[in-house]
Order: C-alpha cells, then sequence, then structure tokens
C-alpha cells in the first residue's frame, strides 16, 4: 500500500498554502501580450487573412438581397468571416503558442514555481480573446466602411453567440493543445482540425454540395454551428437551439479533456 | 538530543527508482541533506544527477520510493514545496522575447515574499542586461538568469542543476559567491556540478553517483581519505572505477 506514509510529519514552520495573487495573473498576462505582439508573424493570421478572404467575396456578396433588407454579406460572409477570426485564434494559434512553450521547456520551468497551469492557459485565451477583438474590429470596419454592410438586427444575441463561439473554439484549441505530442502535431492537427471544421462549416462555398450526414454534422461542429447562428441572429431570425446547444457541449468536453490532459513536460 | 542541529531534514529520499523505457535511471538512492547543508552531486553524464535532483524537486513522478522537501512531498504538495524550493532546471527555456527584468518581474510575482529585483539581478551580475531580452543573452547570461530567478522566492532549499557549466571564470566566481551568500543565509543548496573544484570549495558534503546509484557520500576531504587518493579527481577515479570494476 502506497497511502501510509513512512516519513516524519510536516517540519514545523512549513509554509501554508498560498497561491500566486491577482498581480500575478495580470502581470503574466502582459508578458503573454508583449510575447504576441513582439511576434508579429503569429499576429497576421487572425487579422489578415479573415480580411483578405472578406475583401474576396464582399463585393458581389453584398449586392445579393437574402432576406428583409439583408444581404448575403450580412447573413453569411460576414459570420463566416468572423468565425475564421476566432477559428484561426482559437484552434490554430492558441494551441501552437502552448505547445511551442511545451518543447522549450517554459511550462516546465514554470511548473517549478508555485504558479499553476491555469494561470499561463487563462493568460493565454485573455490575450488571444484580444487578438480576436483585434480582428473582429478590423473585419467589421472594412464590411461597414467599404462594402455598405449592416449591423445585426439582433446585436444582443449575436454578441452573445460569439461569445460562446469563441468559447468553443478556445475548448477545441485547448485539447489540441493537451493532446498533441510535439508542438509540430499541435500546429499540424490545429490547422487540420481548422480546415475540417471549416469544410463542414461551409468555408470554402456553401455544404449543399456535401452528402446530408455530413451537412448534419457540420452544423452540430463548432464552426458551422457558428456561422449558422451568427447569420441567424444577423438577419433577425430566431437562432436555432441546436447551434446553441453544440457550442456550449463544445465548451464543457472541451474544457473536461484539456484540463484532464493537459501536460507540462 | 544535545545534537547541535535538531531541525527536520531540508531532503529525505528513501530508495528513489525510476526508468525511461529499459534505461534504469535512477537505482535506490536514498539519501538526507541537512537544513543549510551544501551538498554536491557528482557522477559523469548517465551517472543519474539529473534524474535525481529532479525527483527531489518533484518534476518527476519515481516508478519508486519516496521524497520529502521539509517534511512536504513535492508532488502531492505541490504548491507548499514550491514556495520553499527554487529549481534551476538544465532543459529549461523562458519567454524568449521577454526582457531580463520583466522575466525577473515575473517571477517575483509567484512567491508571497519575493526577493527585490535589483538585489537578484546583482547577485548573478546582468544589472547592465535587464532591458536585454532572453533571446539576446548569450548562454552563459541565460543561465545567470536562470539562477536568479531559482532565487526569486527567497527558498529555503535551493536545487542547480550545472550552476557553472559553460561560464566563464569570472561568472563562474560569482555565482560561487552567490552560493556562498545562500550558505550564510542557512539555504540548503543541492547542485548538481562537474568540476573537482567546484565542489571542493563549495560543497560541505558530495554524493557520488554512478549509474543510477550513490556509490559514496562524505566531505571532500573524507572522500579522498577513503578512497586514498591524493586528490577528489583521484578519488572520483578510484570510486567510480570501483563500480565499474564489479561489472567485468
Amino acid at each position: 500500500m502506497s497511502t501510509t506514509d513512512p516519513h516524519t510529519p510536516v517540519a514545523a514552520g512549513s509554509p501554508a498554502t498560498w497561491r500566486p495573487g491577482l498581480r500575478s495573473w495580470l502581470v503574466l498576462t502582459v508578458c503573454e501580450a508583449k510575447m504576441v505582439v513582439r511576434d508579429t508573424a503569429g499576429l497576421v493570421v487572425p487579422v489578415v487573412l479573415p480580411l483578405l478572404i472578406l475583401v474576396m467575396s464582399a463585393g458581389p456578396a453584398a449586392d445579393q438581397p437574402v432576406t428583409g433588407g439583408y444581404t448575403a454579406l450580412d447573413v453569411y460572409v460576414l459570420p463566416l468571416v468572423l468565425t475564421i477570426v476566432l477559428g484561426t485564434i482559437g484552434v490554430v494559434n492558441m494551441p501552437s503558442f502552448l505547445a511551442y512553450y511545451r518543447r522549450t521547456g517554459i511550462l516546465r520551468r514554470l511548473s517549478a514555481t508555485p504558479a499553476s497551469p491555469a494561470m499561463v492557459l487563462v493568460a493565454q485565451v485573455v490575450v488571444s480573446a484580444a487578438q480576436a477583438l483585434i480582428g473582429l474590429a478590423g473585419a467589421l470596419a472594412v464590411a461597414f466602411g467599404a462594402f455598405g454592410a449592416h449591423r445585426p438586427a439582433h446585436l444582443g444575441t449575436a454578441v452573445a453567440v460569439y461569445l460562446l463561439a469563441m468559447g468553443a473554439m478556445y475548448a477545441v484549441g485547448m485539447v489540441v493543445a493537451a493532446l498533441a505530442p510535439t508542438p509540430n502535431a499541435a500546429v499540424a492537427i490545429g490547422l487540420v482540425a481548422f480546415f475540417v471544421l471549416g469544410a463542414l462549416g461551409g468555408m470554402f462555398g456553401g455544404v449543399s454540395t456535401l452528402p446530408d450526414p455530413l451537412v448534419t454534422v457540420g452544423e452540430w461542429l463548432p464552426f458551422g454551428a457558428t456561422v449558422a447562428a451568427l447569420g441567424a441572429a444577423w438577419a433577425g431570425a430566431p437562432v436555432d437551439p441546436t447551434h446553441l446547444l453544440a457550442l456550449a457541449v463544445t465548451v464543457v468536453l472541451g474544457a473536461g479533456v484539456s484540463a484532464t490532459f493537459f501536460r507540462w513536460t | 538530543m544535545s545534537t547541535p542541529d535538531t531541525r527536520p531534514p531540508a531532503v529525505v529520499a528513501t530508495r528513489l527508482r525510476k526508468r525511461y523505457g529499459s534505461t534504469t535511471a535512477v537505482d535506490d538512492v536514498s539519501l538526507r541533506i541537512e537544513q543549510g547543508e551544501v551538498v554536491g552531486v557528482l557522477g559523469v553524464n548517465g551517472a543519474g544527477k539529473t534524474t535525481t535532483v529532479e525527483l527531489v524537486a518533484g518534476l518527476r513522478r519515481p516508478d519508486g520510493g519516496s521524497v520529502r522537501v521539509l517534511g512536504l512531498d513535492p508532488r502531492r504538495e505541490r504548491s507548499r514545496v514550491r514556495q520553499v524550493l527554487g529549481v534551476q532546471l538544465q532543459h529549461a527555456s523562458l519567454h524568449a522575447a521577454l526582457t531580463v527584468a520583466e522575466l525577473v518581474g515575473l517571477y517575483r510575482t509567484f512567491y508571497p515574499r519575493p526577493r527585490p529585483a535589483e538585489e537578484l539581478l546583482e547577485l548573478v551580475g546582468l544589472t547592465e542586461q535587464r532591458t536585454v531580452r532572453f533571446e539576446k543573452l548569450s548562454g552563459g547570461q541565460q543561465q545567470r538568469l536562470s539562477i536568479a530567478l531559482a532565487l526569486a522566492g527567497r527558498p529555503r532549499v535551493v536545487v542547480l542543476d550545472e550552476l557553472t557549466t559553460g561560464l566563464d571564470p569570472r561568472a563562474r566566481r560569482r555565482m560561487w559567491a552567490a552560493v556562498e551568500s545562500l550558505r550564510a543565509e542557512d539555504v540548503t543548496v543541492l547542485l548538481v556540478s562537474h568540476t573537482m573544484e567546484e565542489v571542493e570549495r563549495l560543497c560541505d558534503r558530495v554524493l557520488l553517483l554512478d549509474a543510477g546509484r550513490v556509490v559514496a557520500s562524505d566531505t571532500p576531504a573524507g572522500l579522498v581519505a577513503s578512497a586514498g587518493a591524493e586528490s577528489l579527481d583521484d578519488a572520483f577515479v578510484a570510486l567510480t572505477g570501483k563500480s565499474l570494476e564489479t561489472v567485468e
């Protein structure tokens, strides 16, 4: 039985349980932000790639009315582009950052301090949420400024859907970071996951050419669910609860799996 | 008990074992280090030095045996041990794009009573490099920063894996002075070393590891005497040679 302790009791004057406080979380978050800003290449994908897709498809889509004065730009292209912002950050960037930290031993070094894994993960989430906001602001500025997009009919619903979707994309990214054996694997798995989710969610055009079961699966996956729910909120249509449920389930499952399997080394 | 030091030991390891695949890195290592001792771990490459100190620091899970640091289990009572144990790792990097001052500032926030940043930088001689990014530091400077971070939380026990390997003579003397100042503060130090000069100069006691086992544990002078050798170098050869002989 290994539960019995052959050793003497805890040393007198041994430390009480103490954990790094709010200041530590803030400093770590600022440090993570500096890392991202100083690694400019990592900023390009979530900001420039969605903008590129937006600019390429916004022109024709803005002239294509869909429903109630809303165009294809409003109810389809913008939701798609905003979902890509979240996907590149949550599913591709964050796991590759964490995998890089693991490979170089940064997480291992942190694990030798009272800092907890949660601190690094939360700092990453906060910093990448800021990146997502930048990507979002850039895409919206171009869509409204240059292509005459309309604001969502249900703004509050759209914001809520976006936040939930952000959680779901992070959850997928955290699973990738937790399960990938090497940094290269993390990047590869992240990219494959992103493109599979995207393909089934309509990133490469309509899903009407896909077999029905795949379409259904795609709608249940976070990318497709986000595009559909955002599009509905934009057009003022009721959001299908199954899409919200799908996103919520992704958050819960992803959090559980990554919390269970995340390793420092 | 009339012994001068009745405090609980700083480190107790009992019958530690660790295998990587088919390789046994640490094979039945037991050790006891009193508070305030400076103990060197000597051995050839692959003798199990790093694995031993990483097991002590709770960074690896032993396959067998147990470790207590100041009476605490470094894995099960992780957060309590982390407050009193400072670790310099051999193969660990830091946030490459952050500066020396930023890293010191970050690591200080992890501890309840951190040592002042200026004092840490002065101790390892990096005051002038405070605005330099980690990735721009020389290998020796990176190592000194890593030592500074190990001391950021005023640890009572410090594990230093390769204190001065790769450092120039001046930096090496500075690190030795840093260990002497730790000794003056009654900090327990477990340091992995490759140089006899370092061990003779700094350590109260030497653990000689060979093939994952402790083959000797004595003062540097005692080691020389018991091996019938003239120097610690000769003692090392004599002692590890002995174990090699048994293999033949």
